[in-house]
């Protein structure tokens, strides 16, 4: 027997109020077809897809609308409908952004069919590699990193462990763990697909421990039926962000250390998202593409929490509307979670395929009323996951000397937010890294230039 | 669907922690009350004069100087009561009010508002305001202090007398024992002696540093390698016992020696910080000229400090891949 020890990753981090009872006991809500759907052609890392489509095409939910090019993924329709002109349209990340309007067009045309591909379990690698990136899977952490990319390592890198990551240490968001109770099999199936492709032998799938129920379902999906071709073992963690950042799970999970500026496949692991793992099940059973994006919508500022499963391209003031609407004294909506998410002026922006949650916050930001000086306290060292030192950093911005902060470590930093939320004189030191991490970048552009 | 005005477009994260630094400053003057109350119940009106002029005064400069900088006024962060206070917590209990007041404002005005204000300052500028007064009025430093007024049938006219530090210098062991009438240990660690207003009862500076140690605003690295520091400079001198509680030792331990900005960021910096001042505090009792070091050993200990943060960095989590770490 294994003592019933929480695994943690070594240093740093700090505790913000979970916030997850609002949305914890709510079961995942299908949100109704909207009216008009945007899909940005960039919504991932990598080219922005190519459209396939013109105006006025009639298109079905489920169809491809745009190719994925050399890096990208391709694009589905999301709705069935009429297609109207590729124009620029608000978009989360990239403030204005071309997207494939779909209108709700006379009698609702059905989804296309996906029939089962009965002979999905002994899949050809290359085969569940080419379905994964038809169906436009892309990291749904948050990431959106073209998920065909991940899977193919390069050349002499070997993986032995699969980690899915259901830590879903974000405050506020439930989704990723509505979905492991929701769908325990599609995630081990998933799991196992993603496993047999890159080559893995076990299977770590890492949660904080205020998601034991999942465990309770992952298991039973996992050993209950089938003997599995390889160890599947739900690892409870200890209740602690970034928990479910790549890194610190690696740690937490594996014991192994992710060296700086390379992934975690340098010491032999890839890490997946729980619901990236559903989707690629979908994928390669059925060839069903990513249609639908699961989602928290909570936060103080909305009227009624709620997971939602909504069509992709959905826009966000439709979503709120479904949860009730937000609190008039609402000032700020957040896409992602409040930790890493980034803040939206607007509701009339698409939800993209990363966008794991909504949080609609009150009253003023902790970094709005602007910042004392850094009284050296220590608690932003002691908060760095990496040991990185955001203080030294900051003075050293502050005085107008970015390329000053190289030996702080300001390269590795990848903005987690821990030193800023644990920051007594509320100072942005996150954005403090990031204009000493751009600073950097350019004068090594430099220096390589000829 | 009720639409607020505007959403604010602001920089993650977008939640933090409740503390802030002003929190900080007013949960460590808070947590001074009960040393700076029993002060007060020992040594009669003169002390609570003497805080009140440390804190006037240095209230009074930050305000000034932020006005004569045009800078926005600091003065309910908190620190600079908190620089005031404990200025006069170090203080003996019959300094006339007009010098706590100068103490203060040279504390405020020279060690911190000249090199920046807070966050730039090297050294501690509550005891760069009593070393300031050490050197300007040296008389009264060393001799203003009181008998403690025993009970409530308290006499209001203090009677001079001196610590048992500096009986134990002058005089030795058995003399400064007598300084502490009755049953002295009890007696030293509950505050019936005399000594600087806020210095003498161990017991609630304890009790403060405890809400501080609970509330993880300051941590045991620095105040016990500054205690261990100065038993281990004074076990061999006959009286450890007396070094540890006939001073202030405590109250530069736990209050002074933490002062985030004049002390190392890292633990490693910070043991090394405290246990110098403590070994610091007991050589210059033992071998300098005074009978208190504690002032003094902080005071070298902050100037090491951008010395030690150099020195004990935090380490790296990941190293470059291939690169020794």
């Amino acid at each position: 027997m294994r003592a019933p020890l929480l695994r943690r990753f070594g240093r740093g981090g700090v505790h913000p109020e979970p916030s997850k009872q609002a949305t914890a006991w709510r079961p995942i809500e299908r949100l109704p077809a909207p009216h008009e759907v945007r899909l940005p052609l960039l919504q991932h890392l990598g080219e922005p897809a190519t459209p396939i489509v013109q105006k006025g095409d009639l298109v079905r939910r489920g169809q491809k609308i745009a190719e994925g090019g050399e890096t990208g993924v391709p694009l589905h329709a999301t709705i069935s409908g009429k297609v109207k002109p590729i124009e620029r349209v608000p978009h989360p990340v990239h403030v204005l952004a071309p997207a494939i309007v779909i209108v709700r067009h006379g009698e609702d045309a059905e989804e296309l069919e996906f029939p089962e591909d009965p002979e999905w379990r002994s899949c050809a690698r290359d085969e569940a590699l080419a379905r994964i990136r038809e169906a436009g899977i892309v990291g749904l952490g948050g990431a959106a990193f073209p998920t065909w990319r991940k899977l193919q390592l390069p050349a002499g890198v070997s993986v032995d462990t699969l980690i899915v990551n259901g830590a879903e240490c974000e405050p506020y968001l439930t989704a990723d763990y509505r979905t492991m109770l929701s769908h325990p099999a599609d995630v081990i199936e998933g799991a196992l697909i993603v496993a047999r492709i890159v080559g893995a032998r076990r299977v770590l799938i890492g949660i904080e421990a205020d998601k034991l129920a999942a465990k309770w379902w992952l298991d039973v999906a996992a050993h209950g039926g089938a003997q599995r071709e390889m160890p599947v073992e739900v690892v409870p963690c200890e209740i602690h962000y970034p928990q479910g950042a790549e890194r610190q799970l690696v740690t937490a999970l594996t014991g192994r250390v992710v060296p700086a500026r390379a992934l975690p496949s340098a010491v032999g692991v890839l890490v997946q998202n729980v619901a990236t793992a559903a989707s690629v099940y979908e994928a390669v059973r059925w060839r069903r593409p990513l249609l639908d994006r699961v989602m928290t919508v909570s936060g103080p500022g909305i009227q009624v929490p709620r997971n939602l499963r909504v069509p992709i391209g959905t826009l966000l003031g439709e979503v709120v509307a479904f949860c009730g609407g937000m609190d008039p004294d609402t000032t700020r909506v957040v896409a992602g979670g409040p930790m890493m998410g980034r803040s939206l002026p607007r509701l009339d922006v698409p939800v993209i395929k990363g966008m794991n949650g909504l949080v609609l916050l009150k009253g003023r930001g902790p970094f709005e009323d602007g910042f004392g000086p850094c009284i050296q306290c220590g608690r932003c060292l002691e908060a760095c996951p990496l040991g990185l030192e955001p203080d030294q950093v900051s003075v050293r911005v502050e005085a107008g000397r970015p390329l000053d902060t190289e030996p702080y470590g300001a390269i590795d930093c990848y903005e987690c937010g821990s030193c800023s939320y644990a920051c007594p004189s509320h100072r942005p030191l996150v954005q403090f890294m990031q204009v000493a991490k751009s600073a950097l970048r350019r004068a090594s552009e430099l220096r390589v230039a000829p | 669907m009720n639409t607020p005005r505007t959403l604010v477009l602001e920089p993650g994260p977008h939640l933090h922690a409740a503390t802030t630094t002003a929190s900080i400053m007013w949960w460590v003057n808070a947590s001074l009350a009960p040393a700076a109350a029993w002060g007060v119940f020992v040594f009669g009106p003169a002390a609570l004069a003497v805080i009140a002029a440390a804190v006037a005064g240095a209230v009074a400069s930050e305000w000034l100087a932020c006005r004569a900088l045009h800078r926005r006024p600091t003065i309910r962060d908190g620190s600079a009561l908190c620089t005031g206070l404990l200025l006069a917590l170090t203080l003996p209990p019959l300094t006339p009010w007009w010098m706590a007041a100068l103490g203060a404002a040279f504390g405020v005005l020279v060690a911190k508002m000249l090199f920046g204000g807070l966050g730039m300052n090297l050294f501690n500028p509550a005891l760069a305001g009593r070393a300031f007064m050490m050197a300007s009025f040296p008389l009264a430093m060393t001799s203003a202090w009181a008998a403690p007024r025993v009970g409530l049938t308290a006499r209001l006219d203090a009677v001079t007398t001196a610590t048992p530090l500096a009986v134990l210098k002058e005089q030795g062991l058995a003399a400064a024992m007598k300084v502490v009438a009755g049953d002295p240990w009890p007696r030293l660690a509950l505050g019936f002696r005399p000594g600087s207003i806020g210095e003498v009862s161990v017991v609630l500076i304890a009790l403060g540093a405890a809400v501080l140690l609970a509330r993880r605003i300051i941590g045991l690295a620095i105040p016990l390698s500054v205690l261990a520091g100065t038993a281990l400079a004074t076990i061999g001198s006959g009286a450890p016992g007396l070094h540890l509680l006939g001073g202030g030792l405590w109250l530069g331990a736990f209050y002074m020696a933490t002062d985030y900005v004049t002390s190392p960021s890292t633990r490693g910096g910070q043991i090394v910080f405290g246990l110098g001042i403590g070994l610091l505090t007991g050589l210059i009792r033992l071998f300098g000229g005074y009978p208190e070091g504690i002032c003094y050993a902080i005071l070298i200990g902050n100037a090491m400090v951008p010395a030690l943060n150099l020195w004990f960095r935090p380490r790296r989590v990941a190293a470059l891949a291939g690169s020794p770490s």
